[in-house]
């Protein structure tokens, strides 16, 4: 697994779903909450990322 | 029907345990992720708990990540242990088996660093949170 992005999607599945797990109870809240962090994560590092690609680092 | 069982699981009465019972959760918490929502019967957190956090911590020591030692010279040293120490027993096993020595030239090194002090930080949230079901706060 040498993939920024893997990496990236891995860290975000588990870190929202213990984030889930610690914020809600009922499994339909837990899946919305969950597909809400995990997007989030997925969608704001990739922006993140673009913002980022000026930047002589 | 669904919305009745929805509801149900949501309004699960809060039930505040005895201050040992709590420590004693609050210790298994510590020292295996998810063993103290175990030790209350909260299967379904136990089990997230114990997968997400072992996983996420041995993906980092297979990215070739650093299980940082106790260091307390200065203070990004102490934090990356505290950091890492939070695992529990995953970090001492760790540390007596010479796994994750870590290899600073290695592509991963700094994502694997980040696994594992993140697979620490989480347990430390989760003690928190088998505290306050312990001591009744949520369900």
């Amino acid at each position: 697994m040498t993939s920024h992005f893997t990496m990236m999607v891995v860290f975000s599945l588990l870190v929202s779903l213990v984030f889930t797990f610690i914020a809600k109870t009922g499994a339909k809240e837990r899946a919305r909450y969950f597909l809400y962090l995990f997007g989030s994560f997925i969608l704001i590092s990739i922006a993140v990322g673009w913002l980022m690609y000026p930047f002589p680092f | 029907m669904e919305t009745d069982a929805v509801q149900q699981e949501v309004s699960a009465p809060c039930v505040e345990l005895s201050a040992s019972q709590t420590a004693l959760a609050c210790a298994a918490a510590a020292l295996v992720p998810g063993l103290g929502h175990a030790v209350m019967k909260k299967w379904d957190r136990a089990v997230v708990f114990f997968v997400s956090i072992i996983l996420m911590f041995f993906i980092g020591v297979g990215l070739q990540g650093r299980v940082f030692g106790p260091d307390f010279t200065d203070l990004f040293s102490s934090l990356k242990f505290i950091a890492d120490a939070g695992a529990g027993l995953l970090y001492w096993m760790a540390r007596l088996r010479g796994l994750g020595v870590g290899e600073p030239t290695a592509y991963t090194y700094d994502f694997g660093n980040v696994f594992i002090y993140v697979a620490g930080l989480l347990n430390m949230l989760v003690v928190v949170d088998a505290f306050d079901i312990a001591r009744g706060r949520k369900s």
